[in-house]
Parts: structure tokens; C-alpha cells; sequence
């Protein structure tokens, strides 16, 4: 099964001392795919990702990276962004990234001829020459993650790839890893914020507390929870209350409840029966930070909020 | 190329060039000429102030004018024998003024000249005065009055040849096993000096990668070990560039001298002096991939510098007892502790070039430089288990010791 699936963990278990980082997280990332690794801060993302690159060893429980049990075996056909970004502040961009091609693989020369282009691509032809030092926070972390994808890689692992990037910079990260996938790339990354991983992932995983929550695409995770509905009676709108879902909310201007099981046309009618009528009506899919912290439960929800 | 020398390849590469690519190596490559530039005004100093102390430095004989002629000339002859090293300061003759006790105490209370030594009264029975520290220079007075009274007694002129020898330089042909100890233990104390001076350079090398976070990047790509030899072979390509620098200019100084030329030609390891080199330079490297595998990996492993600093002490003290001990092994070839000097890893470099100095087989070098790449790959692979597991934080001591992770049900 695992030679199935570019990345297959099973039940991965590792400890520091007396604190469990990751408790038991399976994975399996399909062919082609972007993947997300959702949870909060400290939530194991990164500990799980390292144990699946095999810059350490699982206490207990099994991996493969692309067939191979051992994933340094295939390092040539894996990139890495690692979260917490690095690169020797003497390099020159272009000379960083033909290091990291050559890392996985590639000639320094080719490294070079690509690095130059894909530098160029990315608007940074002016960086070519740059020291690493020289250049902005965002504009290093650029050139490390085209130093990560130089070898074209058959697989991405993305640790928290958009944190420190600007909007703009988050949209080019963004459309990047759509042009990996559409190369032929799988891609794996972890991130905490919903909204690169509602728009990017074609399935995530969520991971709270070292264990996984949470397995399947973003659908299915909004599925977890049920549409929100916003009513507008034409009259009597108060007394509408008993004929609509338990835990159905007034705000003074209109009536805001979960759909019920049966879908909504059961409920229209029978308000429209009882006089009510419908002066307005809305239904909204809930978001995935909404299935997020459902997931994760609101306190873990709540303590990320404020870290971030 | 198999991955595993490739990724050697690449960081070695990537931290040579780092190195040598930069205006810091300069000064490094140029470090010695000022530790020579500030030896040789030390040394000028020293030998001004040592000079100007010999000039006026005396001994003196109070004798009368018919003695004065016998002792000049002995004295030349004495000095003639032993060398100017070894020869007492320059002889100064009084003609006598009353009482030769207070002539002596004067002239070495004399402001202008220190007087260490003063003879007086009859040749026969003299008397001589001395610092107590110059005893030396008072038995060389004791003497000439002694051998002038010989010379009369046996009626020869003082300054008379009675033997005309022919003098005629040939060819050593002993084996001059004192020469060839001599550069053994030149050669322990060099591979000892270039190894400390050089190697130590190591002790700071992932601290760049753990301090950017490159380590990160490096451990996903590449096996630990295969990042250590790296960056081993890299700094040792700078030591090689460096020693092979300095080597050049030395032999450059050498050739120009044709008694230097000479001198260094005496030299005769058993082994044949290019031989001699070639030993030299293996066991060099060897010495020098031995102890920065050691640095390599304490420098990975220290979480700060004060840590560093703790952990170098041991290391640099047990480096100078494993120099201590090739030495020993230099001035005794075949003993005992020349046996053990071998056979540690740590001071085995070190002992087998003295070895080669007087040994002419070559066999016992195969088998030490075998012994001793097989202790580089061992404490590389220990340094790398001890990086991956105290600071990368993988796997219990099962695993460090390169056992299956027990499966644990999930809690």
C-alpha cells in the first residue's frame, strides 16, 4: 500500500523526554495532489513532516517517501522548505540555489542555469548577483524555495511556507505550487492559516495535540458541520422561533440557524404554512476555520487566535 | 560517483570555497609571517640586549709582566679548543698594584665592565675570586695558570705546535641513528603543531549551519556522516593550501642556500627522504581528519561557547599527552611505548612518522594508516549518531545504537 501514495506514514509516535509530540499520525498523500497539514501551533506538524523527511527517526510506526522506507534514499526527488529558513548569508542567490540543486542532485552548473531563469521568472533578475545577506527576509525566503524546487522534484514538503512572505509574495508562492502540481508534482505542506490551505489544498489533514483529527478533502471538512441559514420573517417574527431548529439564534433582525438534516424546503414550508412568510433568506456553507475549530475543539481554536 | 561521496563532494566544496574566497583567508594563509615577523625583532631585541651584556663581560689576572705574554697565548689556545659557545668572556691582565686581594676586590667592583671572575698572586698558588654563580669562569683562570706551569715544567713554549696534523673531511657513512631520531621527532612536533593550529579550525564548523538553520536543509538531503566528511575534507583542502603554501616558500629559501641545501640533504630517514614526505603528509592528514572529527563534533554538539570551551580543555590537554608520548616514541624507536605510542589513534600519526625516520619497512605504515582511516570513520560515525541524537533530537539510545524502534501502542 504505501508504494501506492508518494507519502505514507502509520501510526508515527515520537516522544521528547516526557512529551509526546506526535501520538500515532497516519497519513497517506495521493499522486499529483496538494496536500495540506493543518493544526495549531505546536500541534506536531513540523515534528511529523521532519519524521517524514528522515531528519529523525520515529519513536514507533512506519513511513515511506515515494516507495522507499528509507526517504533519503530519494532525496534527489523530494524539495524541502524547511520552517525555519536558512541559508549560508556569503552565497549569492543564484549560487544558493545551484547548492541546494546540488544537494539533490543536480551539476552546480545546471543548478546555475536554472537558478538564473527561475530567478528571472520569479521578477528577481536584479537578485542574481546578491548576496544572500543583502537581500530582504521575504526575498531570501524566495530564493530558498526555488533552491527547494531547482531539481524539479516528483515531490514539495512545504513547511509553513507562507509565513514572513507578504500578500503579494503569498499570491506568488501560491501560484507557484499550482505550477508544481500541474508539472506533476505532489505537494505536502503544513500551514496554520485556513485561508492558503481553503484556496490550495485538494485534500488536508488536521493535526491538534500530536494526533490526527482529521483526514479528507476540504468539502468534507466543512461537511463536518452543517449550512448557517439567515431568515427574514415577513411578520410575526418572534413566534417563528418554535418551528425552527433548536439552538436557533435572533439578533434582532433575523434569525440565524443550522440547516436541520432534512435540508431547508421542509422548513420553509412549514413557516410559510404558519404565516411567517420569508422576507429574505440566506445560506452559507461554513468556511473551514469554521470546521477548523470545530475539529480542534474551540479552547485549542482560541489559544492559536491569539498566538497569532 | 555514489550519493554518498557526492554529497562529500558538494559541502566540501561549498565550505573550501567559503573559505578560501574571502579576504579572512589572507590573513590566515599569511598568519605565520607575523608570528616570524614578531619572532625576529623579539629575537633581535633579545640578542642586541645579549650582545651589549657580553661585551661587557670580563675576567682578569693580576699577573706580572713576565707571566702576562704565556697567559694571553694559553688563552687564546684554550678558547681555540672549546668554541667561542662555550669559551668564558674576554680576558683582561692587570699588571699588580700593592696588595693583589684589594686589586681584585676593586677591579670587580669596577662600574664600566662586569668582572666575574679575578686571578692573582703566583701561578704556582693562585688566587681566584668569583661570583658564586662563576664558578665556571673561575676554574678556566685556575686552568691557564695551571697549564702554563705544566708547559714550563716540560720547557715547551706556551704558544708552540708540536703536532702538524693533515686534516681530511670525508663522507659519513654511520647511520647516524641520532640524525635520524632527530628527524622523527622534527617531524612529531610538526604534524603535532599543523594538527593543532589547523584542526582547531573545525570546532566552529556547524555552529555556522546550526546557527542559520542550513543543518535543516543539509539533514534532509544528505546523511549526517556524509555532511561531517564534507566538512572535514573542505577545511582540510584550506589546511593543504595553506601548508602546502608555506611548504613552497620554505623550499624556495632552502634551494637558494647552498648550506641550507647541505643540511637538509644530511637528513636520512630510513625510508628514503621523498618516501619520508609522502609518510609524512598521509599521517598528517590522517592526524588532522582524527582530531577535527573530534572538534567537528563537540563543536556540533556544544549548545553555547561557554560549553565549547568546557568541552575543548580535555581534548587539548589529551591532545599534548598523545604529543608527549609520539615524542617518547621518537627518542626510543622499537620500545615499548613506542609500541603503544602506535597503536593509540590519537598519537599513532604522530608515532609512525618518527617510526619512518627509523625504520626503513614499509609494510607497518599500510597497516597504521589502515588502523587509523578506520578510527576516522569511527569517531565520524559516533559524532554524527551524537548530533543526530542530542541536538536533532531523533531516536532513543535503541536506535543510537542502531536497533529497530520498539513499537509502541498508541495512549
Amino acid at each position: 500500500m504505501q508504494n501506492d501514495y508518494p507519502v505514507w506514514a502509520d501510526s508515527l509516535i515520537k516522544t521528547f523526554g516526557k512529551s509526546t509530540a506526535v501520538n500515532g499520525v497516519s497519513l497517506c498523500v495521493p499522486q499529483g495532489m496538494i496536500y495540506g497539514v493543518l493544526g495549531p501551533n505546536g500541534a506536531g506538524k513540523t515534528t511529523t513532516l521532519r519524521m517524514l523527511l528522515g531528519i529523525i527517526d520515529p519513536d514507533s510506526g512506519e513511513r515511506s517517501m515515494l516507495g522507499h522506507k528509507q526517504p533519503r534514499d530519494v532525496s534527489h526527488r523530494v524539495g524541502y522548505l524547511p520552517e525555519e529558513r536558512g541559508l549560508y548569508p556569503n552565497m549569492k542567490a543564484v549560487e544558493a540555489i545551484a547548492f541546494l540543486g546540488a544537494m539533490r542532485g543536480l551539476t552546480w552548473n545546471e543548478g546555475r542555469i536554472r537558478g538564473k531563469a527561475m530567478l528571472e521568472a520569479a521578477n528577481m533578475g536584479h537578485a542574481i548577483p546578491k548576496k544572500i545577506k543583502q537581500m530582504s527576509k521575504g526575498m531570501a525566503q524566495l530564493v530558498q524555495l526555488l533552491g527547494s524546487i531547482v531539481h524539479k522534484p516528483d515531490l514539495i514538503v512545504l513547511d509553513e511556507p507562507f509565513s514572513g512572505l507578504d500578500p503579494v509574495n503569498q499570491g506568488h508562492l501560491e501560484n507557484l505550487v499550482r505550477a508544481e502540481q500541474a508539472r506533476g508534482a505532489t505537494i505536502l505542506f503544513s500551514t496554520h492559516v485556513m485561508g492558503h490551505a481553503e484556496r490550495l489544498c485538494d485534500r488536508l489533514a488536521i493535526i491538534a495535540k500530536g494526533e490526527r483529527l482529521f483526514e479528507g478533502t476540504v468539502d468534507d471538512a466543512r461537511g463536518t458541520l452543517a449550512m448557517e441559514a439567515r431568515y427574514v420573517p415577513n411578520a410575526r417574527a418572534e413566534e417563528a422561533a418554535s418551528l425552527l431548529p433548536a439552538g436557533a439564534n435572533w439578533d434582532g433582525l433575523a434569525w440565524h440557524f443550522q440547516v436541520p438534516d432534512g435540508g431547508a424546503e421542509p422548513l420553509l414550508s412549514s413557516l410559510i404554512n404558519a404565516g411567517h412568510g420569508i422576507a429574505a433568506l440566506s445560506m452559507q456553507r461554513p468556511s473551514l476555520h469554521d470546521a477548523f475549530v470545530r475539529i480542534v475543539g474551540e479552547d485549542v481554536a482560541r489559544e492559536e487566535e491569539e498566538v497569532a | 560517483m555514489n550519493s554518498f561521496m557526492r554529497f562529500v563532494s558538494v559541502i566540501a566544496r561549498r565550505d573550501f570555497l567559503a573559505v578560501v574566497g574571502t579576504p579572512t583567508f589572507i590573513i590566515f594563509l599569511l598568519g605565520p609571517l607575523f608570528m616570524i615577523a614578531l619572532g625576529v625583532l623579539g629575537g633581535q631585541g633579545a640578542a642586541s640586549v645579549a650582545v651589549s651584556g657580553d661585551k661587557a663581560a670580563r675576567i682578569a689576572v693580576i699577573a706580572k709582566e713576565a707571566d702576562q705574554a704565556a697567559l694571553k697565548a694559553t688563552d687564546t689556545r684554550l678558547r681555540e679548543i672549546v668554541g667561542r659557545a662555550s669559551s668564558p668572556p674576554i680576558l683582561e691582565i692587570f699588571d699588580p698594584e700593592g696588595d693583589g686581594e684589594t686589586q681584585a676586590s676593586t677591579i670587580m667592583g669596577n662600574t664600566k665592565s662586569d668582572y666575574f671572575a679575578v686571578m692573582y698572586g703566583p701561578l704556582e698558588t693562585p688566587t681566584v675570586s668569583y661570583e658564586s654563580d662563576s664558578k665556571k669562569e673561575a676554574y678556566w683562570l685556575a686552568n691557564l695558570a695551571d697549564q702554563i706551569v705544566r708547559d714550563r715544567k716540560s720547557a715547551v713554549a706556551s704558544d708552540a705546535t708540536l703536532s702538524k696534523p693533515v686534516m681530511r673531511a670525508v663522507k659519513a657513512v654511520r647511520p647516524g641513528v641520532g640524525l635520524q631520531q632527530a628527524v622523527g621527532y622534527g617531524a612529531v612536533f610538526i604534524i603535532f603543531l599543523l594538527t593543532t593550529v589547523l584542526a582547531g579550525q573545525a570546532v566552529g564548523m556547524l555552529a555556522e549551519e546550526k546557527s542559520n538553520k542550513v543543518i535543516e536543509i543539509l539533514a534532509a538531503a544528505a546523511p549526517l556522516e556524509s555532511i561531517f566528511l564534507g566538512k572535514l575534507v573542505g577545511m582540510l583542502g584550506v589546511a593543504i593550501l595553506f601548508v602546502s603554501f608555506w611548504a613552497g616558500l620554505l623550499t624556495l629559501g632552502v634551494s637558494l642556500d647552498p648550506r641550507a641545501i647541505a643540511w637538509v640533504s644530511s637528513w636520512t630517514p630510513a625510508v628514503g627522504m621523498p618516501v619520508f614526505m609522502l609518510l609524512c603528509t598521509a599521517y598528517f592528514i590522517m592526524s588532522y581528519m582524527l582530531m577535527g572529527a573530534l572538534l567537528l563534533g563537540m563543536g556540533g554538539l556544544a549548545a553555547t561557547m561557554r560549553e565549547l570551551q568546557m568541552m575543548s580543555l580535555p581534548v587539548t590537554l589529551g591532545q599534548i599527552g598523545m604529543y608527549v608520548l609520539a615524542s617518547k616514541a621518537a627518542s626510543s624507536p622499537g620500545s615499548g611505548i613506542a609500541l603503544v605510542a602506535e597503536i593509540l589513534p590519537f598519537s599513532s600519526p604522530m608515532a609512525m612518522a618518527a617510526h619512518a625516520s627509523t625504520d626503513a619497512a614499509l609494510w607497518p605504515h599500510m597497516a597504521a594508516l589502515t588502523w587509523q582511516a578506520i578510527w576516522v570513520a569511527g569517531v565520524i560515525w559516533l559524532m554524527a549518531r551524537l548530533f543526530r541524537f542530542g541536538v536533532l533530537k531523533s531516536g532513543g539510545w535503541r536506535q543510537f545504537f542502531g536497533r529497530k524502534a520498539v513499537a509502541r501502542q498508541k495512549t
